[in-house]
């Protein structure tokens, strides 16, 4: 990672008026990789989205985009960033090729690479046959779409995604997923704010997690250091209890099914754990993680709160 | 409007990587993107054709109301002359009339252009392009201009077809309608600085009708308020009827000479209270007519307005004349000598450079306004409103 790429932001504050939207931040987002940034409802997401795309100034902190600082060098900051914000308009009068147009004239593109830039962006995107369609007919999940590649247009180093995948149907939320990963590929840094989090286990590396503002926690969701939940369910849930009391780690029963709840640390043990168990005689049926490793480490992040 | 263009240099910071564009920079280019983009959403909505319709159809219904009224008053009461008796006032009142309508309509072109936009989301889109703020505020000023200056040419046939009534010189069509489209990008300016302050955009409406009627109404009631305050009590040289001079007689009065004590309105010192009025800024910058009877004749009213104002400029006449109007009315009293002073010349000093540069002023200060408050990254946001 080059100290001058990604997004780098440490101690950032902003409020507005008596309320602190957000109260000290530190992120960082390395370049090739998708960052999760997640945190419950009004916890400051889109507010610290404002400040990284140079839209808002912090109170306090300092944030670099690609190596630029967008208070004192919005402009260069500008440049390198994407934004997409969570809830936005289209200009409903204009084509979904239009949009893109003006968008790449705003970024001044040219004329001709302009339009290059529009048709294959909205191939990305698939929009190609709704290209000449005024943007007022697209559904709401081709809008999100239509926005993605606005945030496109410039080919930034930097994309700031708010909320990307609400509204998209099963089949553009894998495309996006695709999407995102090609781009970090290519060696862009991509922040993701989402509440969807099972989406964000596949396609995120790292994740930040903030809530009332700050910074809570920090995390690689490939981590296999950290234990997490498994769910084992037996055919004969009483004998599987049994021999967990007996021979197994500590356990304990899901509330809403049969199964019963493990925390493993990594692969391996969870291997090892299905290995004695068999072996014991326990006839079990599955063994596999308890939802997302982002949902389980954003519900214990909520469990510490209260 | 001319508009300085200002590159900001390399930035000290940032390890020799240049700040890139300030927020004055302007470049065709970015002008154009804006401009375009706004008329592009302005034609596409139905609206805007059918204000347009309806502007062409009452403005033109306005000039053959006029026009057959006066055709007929003059006919029916023989008040000769022909066409050029009733020219001027038909000119006046379509002139008056498409100003004011103008008034009207100019503000509802910009008001909403700043506000409106980041209600539907599409302005922080666009502020975090490569758009400087100035670029973009004057972009919209530019759309929001040349959709005005569309009703205009729509009203200039009628122009036109009053100019032909006569009574008017062409040269007048050419200043008023000059006048009449810096007026309009003026409203647009200020509608633009207001829908930048203010959150909703009929606030921003309100308030920028709010100014308009500031200076078009407002400013010269306070010029009529002001009558007490600027009027003093003088000696006064009057040519006046001889002292003692008894009107029975058959001999005609002698004139001369007299001091009288009256009170003197210094209209000079408050004129430019009317200057900045709209219909003060088109009337004053036609040629002056300077003949009041010719004037009261041909009831053009613009060229009343500005003979008006020309005289509130001209302020204390000095001497006045009270003695031959009864010399010469009555005949056969005997032959007098000219009256010793000299009829009233209103000044030839313009008034409306005053008007539009206040106006100018004004439009500038909205554009300032706007264009501060696009600037990123924004360090305070005006009450109720949202970045995106």
């Amino acid at each position: 990672m080059t100290p001058d790429g990604g997004i780098r932001a440490q101690g950032v504050r902003r409020s507005f008026g008596p309320v602190h939207a957000v109260a000290d931040v530190d992120l960082v987002a390395a370049p090739g990789r998708v960052t999760a940034l997640i945190g419950p409802n009004g916890s400051g997401k889109t507010t610290l989205l404002l400040m990284l795309a140079g839209l808002l100034a912090p109170d306090a902190g300092s944030i670099r985009i690609a190596g630029a600082d967008p208070v004192a060098e919005n402009y260069v900051a500008r440049s390198r960033t994407g934004w997409m914000p969570d809830v936005f308009g289209t200009w409903d009068s204009l084509t979904a090729r239009e949009v893109l147009t003006t968008v790449a004239a705003a970024y001044r593109l040219d004329a001709a690479a302009g339009r290059d830039r529009a048709s294959e962006l909205l191939a990305l995107v698939h929009l190609s046959e709704l290209a000449d369609q005024p943007a007022h007919v697209l559904s709401r999940g081709q809008k999100q779409r239509l926005g993605l590649a606005r945030a496109l247009v410039h080919d930034p180093d930097v994309l700031l995604l708010d909320e990307p995948a609400s509204g998209l149907d099963p089949r553009s939320r894998v495309d996006l997923r695709v999407l995102l990963r090609q781009l970090a590929a290519e060696g862009k840094t991509i922040l993701v704010s989402s509440h969807v989090l099972t989406e964000l286990d596949e396609m995120a590396d790292d994740a930040v997690f903030i809530s009332r503002g700050r910074t809570v926690d920090t995390r690689s969701v490939a981590d296999g250091d950290r234990p997490r939940a498994w769910r084992l369910t037996g055919l004969d849930p009483v004998a599987l209890a049994a021999w967990l009391d007996e021979n197994g780690p500590a356990y304990r029963k899901e509330t809403d099914g049969p199964g019963v709840l493990v925390d493993l640390t990594g692969d391996a043990a969870a291997a090892e754990l299905l290995r004695s168990a068999v072996e014991g005689g326990v006839a079990v049926s599955s063994l596999a993680p308890a939802g997302g490793v982002l949902e389980q480490a954003y519900l214990a992040l909520e469990e510490e709160r209260r | 409007m001319s508009v300085d263009v200002e590159v900001v240099g390399s930035a000290p910071t940032g390890g020799g990587t240049p700040r890139g564009r300030g927020t004055w920079s302007l470049s065709w280019h970015g002008l154009r993107t804006v401009t375009v983009l706004e008329l592009r959403q302005r034609v596409r909505s139905t609206r805007w054709k059918t204000a347009l319709i309806v502007w062409f159809v009452v403005v033109g219904l306005i000039t053959l109301l006029t026009t057959g009224a006066f055709q007929m008053l003059s006919s029916d009461t023989g008040l000769t002359g022909g066409d050029a008796s009733y020219g001027g006032t038909v000119y006046s009142i379509v002139v008056g009339f498409v100003l004011f309508l103008g008034l009207l309509v100019a503000p509802t072109l910009s008001s909403g252009a700043i506000n409106g936009d980041r209600n539907a989301g599409t302005l922080a889109t666009l502020q975090v392009t490569l758009l400087s703020p100035a670029e973009i505020v004057l972009g919209k000023l530019a759309a929001a201009w040349i959709a005005a200056l569309a009703f205009l040419v729509a009203s200039i046939p009628f122009l036109a077809w009053a100019l032909i009534g006569g009574g008017v010189h062409w040269f007048a069509l050419l200043t008023t309608v000059l006048m009449l489209a810096l007026v309009l990008g003026v409203v647009c300016a200020i509608g633009l600085g207001f829908s930048a302050m203010v959150s909703k955009t009929s606030g921003s409406a309100v308030l920028t009708y709010l100014t308009i009627g500031a200076i078009t109404v407002a400013l010269p009631i306070l010029f009529g308020l002001l009558v007490p305050v600027t009027s003093t009590t003088e000696e006064v040289e009057v040519w006046d009827v001889e002292a003692g001079y008894n009107w029975e007689e058959t001999t005609a009065p002698e004139c001369e000479w007299q001091t009288h004590e009256m009170s003197v309105w210094h209209s000079e010192r408050t004129w430019w209270l009317l200057a900045p009025n709209p219909f003060v800024v088109v009337a004053d910058a036609q040629p002056l007519q300077g003949d009041v009877d010719v004037l009261a004749n041909e009831g053009n009213m613009l060229a009343m307005l500005q003979y008006g104002v020309r005289y509130a400029r001209t302020g204390d006449t000095g001497p006045q004349d009270w003695c031959s109007e009864f010399v010469s009315d009555e005949s056969g009293r005997g032959a007098q000598p000219d009256s010793p002073v000299e009829p009233v010349e209103v000044t030839d000093q313009l008034v409306w450079p005053w008007g539009l540069g206040f106006d100018l002023l004004l439009g500038a200060a909205g554009i300032l306004v706007a264009v501060n408050r696009l600037r990123i990254p924004t360090t305070e946001l005006p009450q109720g409103t949202r970045v995106a």
